[in-house]
C-alpha cells in the first residue's frame, strides 16, 4: 500500500473547557474562535488536533487535491508549505485562501451555518493539484471573518477537510522523478511509470 | 461470473439494534450491532478485492439557533468509516496514527441535494487473497441505544475477482497496472492474441 488516499476532518469541537483535543472526542463543545484568526487544523490547538505538525519524510511524497470548510462566517482556508501560503492575491499579497463559499465543507451544506435553506455546491476545484515534497512541513489554516462563537447561545461548529494522497517508500521516489519529468503526479502516472520500468527490465 | 460488483448496506438500526457508544468502532459486518453477516469478510486463495467506495451517515455543522442543528452544533451523528485490512488501519492521521476513517460529511450515504461527496476512494483499496477486511463505523454525536434505521448508516461498494480474473488481478498487481474489469479484461485479450 505504498499509495493511498488520505482524509483529515477539523472541526472546533473538543473537550469542555479546553481549546482543543488530540482527536476527536465524545461529548464535544464549540470551542470560539475569533474574527481574522489563521488555525492550523493540524496543531493551531483550537478543536480536535494531532501531536505533531503535518510533514513528510524523505521517503514520502504528499499531493493535495482537495481542500474546503464551512462557508459560514466567511471562512477560507489556505494551504501553506513550509513558510509559504499557496493561495495569493495578483499583487502578490497574502490572502485568506479559498472561501468556504467556493469548497464548501460538507457540499450542499448552507451559506451560514443552517438558518437559510440554500445548498451551496463546489465551485473550486483544487487543479492542478499541491505537492508537497519530502521532507516538507505543511498545513492548512482555516481563517473566518467574523466570530465563530463558543458554546452558549450562539454557538457554532466550523468543519474543514483536506483530501491528500500519501506516496510513500518506492512510489515516493517515482512521484520526484515524475515531477523532475514535469509529467503530473497522480497514482495513474506512478503505474505508468512503473509499467515502463518493467517493460524496460524485459527487453 | 469471475468478476462481480458488489454492494453492503448496514443500518445499526436493524435487526433489532444496539448500543452504538460513542468513540467506538464497530464492525458493519461482525460488529454486533444491526444488520450482520456471519463471519468477517475475508477473500480465500482464489479471490481478490478490490474496495472502491466507503460511505458513511452524513452530519452537517452550523448555528446552534439553526433548525435541526444540535447542542455541538452538528446536525447529525459525526459518523466515521474506517478501511481495515488484517490489523492495519488504511487511515491515518499525518502524524501517523490511525484516525476514524472517512467522514460522512465528505462521502456521504445516502447522498442528498444537501449532502455531497467530496472525496473519492482513489486509488482503491486493494484485498490480497488470504486477507481479512473491515469497515469501522464510529460516531461522535447522536444516539447510543439505537432502534430506529436511518440514523446510523455505512455503505461500501467493491469487486470481487474470483478463480481466473483473481490470477490476473495478482498480475496486473505485479505489473503495477491498476486492477479494474478493464485492465482485467485487457489482459485477457492480450493472452488471447499472443496464442
Amino acid at each position: 500500500m505504498a499509495m493511498r488516499s488520505q482524509v483529515y476532518e477539523w472541526a472546533n469541537l473538543a473537550v469542555a473547557g479546553s481549546s482543543s483535543s488530540i482527536r476527536r472526542v465524545a461529548s464535544a463543545v464549540q470551542v470560539q474562535i475569533p474574527a481574522d484568526t489563521s488555525v492550523d487544523i493540524f496543531i493551531g490547538g483550537y478543536g480536535n488536533n494531532i501531536t505533531k505538525p503535518a510533514e513528510t519524510t524523505a521517503t514520502q511524497f504528499v499531493v493535495i487535491e482537495d481542500v474546503a470548510c464551512s462557508p459560514a462566517y466567511g471562512g477560507a482556508v489556505q494551504v501553506r508549505i513550509n513558510t509559504t501560503d499557496y493561495f495569493q492575491n495578483p499583487d502578490v499579497t497574502v490572502q485568506n485562501g479559498i472561501p468556504g463559499l467556493a469548497s464548501p465543507y460538507p457540499v450542499g451544506t448552507s451559506s451560514d451555518g443552517g438558518t437559510t435553506s440554500d445548498n451551496i455546491l463546489s465551485s473550486f476545484n483544487l487543479y492542478p493539484d499541491v505537492y508537497v515534497l519530502p521532507g516538507q512541513t505543511w498545513s492548512v489554516l482555516y481563517k473566518p471573518r467574523s466570530t465563530v462563537w463558543g458554546i452558549g447561545a450562539s454557538s457554532a461548529a466550523v468543519a474543514a477537510f483536506v483530501k491528500y494522497t500519501l506516496y510513500d517508500g518506492p512510489d515516493a521516489l517515482i512521484a520526484n522523478k515524475l515531477l523532475e519529468m514535469g509529467v503530473t503526479v497522480n497514482p495513474n502516472n506512478v503505474d505508468w511509470y512503473k509499467r515502463t520500468l518493467i517493460e524496460g527490465g524485459s527487453q | 461470473m469471475a468478476m462481480r460488483s458488489q454492494v453492503y448496506e448496514w443500518d445499526a438500526g436493524r435487526s433489532g439494534g444496539g448500543t452504538l457508544s460513542f468513540g467506538q468502532k464497530y464492525s458493519i459486518f461482525i460488529g454486533g450491532v444491526g444488520n450482520n453477516i456471519t463471519k468477517p469478510a475475508e477473500t480465500t486463495a482464489t479471490q481478490f478485492c478490490v474496495i472502491e467506495d466507503c460511505a458513511v451517515s452524513p452530519t452537517d455543522y452550523g448555528t446552534q439557533s439553526a433548525t435541526a442543528i444540535g447542542t455541538d452544533g452538528s446536525n447529525g451523528p459525526r459518523a466515521y468509516g474506517q478501511v481495515r485490512i488484517n490489523t492495519t488501519d488504511y487511515f491515518l492521521d499525518p502524524d501517523n496514527i490511525g484516525n476514524d476513517g472517512i467522514p460522512g460529511s465528505a462521502s456521504p450515504y445516502p447522498r442528498s441535494i444537501a449532502f455531497q461527496p467530496s472525496f473519492n476512494l482513489y486509488p482503491d483499496v486493494y484485498v490480497l487473497p488470504g486477507q481479512t477486511w473491515d469497515v469501522l463505523y464510529t460516531h461522535y454525536t447522536g444516539t447510543v441505544s439505537v432502534t430506529a434505521t436511518g440514523e446510523h448508516q455505512a455503505f461500501v461498494k467493491y469487486t470481487l475477482y474470483d478463480g481466473p480474473d483473481a490470477l490476473i488481478a495478482n498480475k496486473l498487481l505485479e505489473m503495477g497496472v491498476s486492477v479494474n474489469p478493464g485492465n482485467v479484461d485487457w489482459y485477457k485479450r492480450t493472452l488471447i492474441q499472443g496464442a
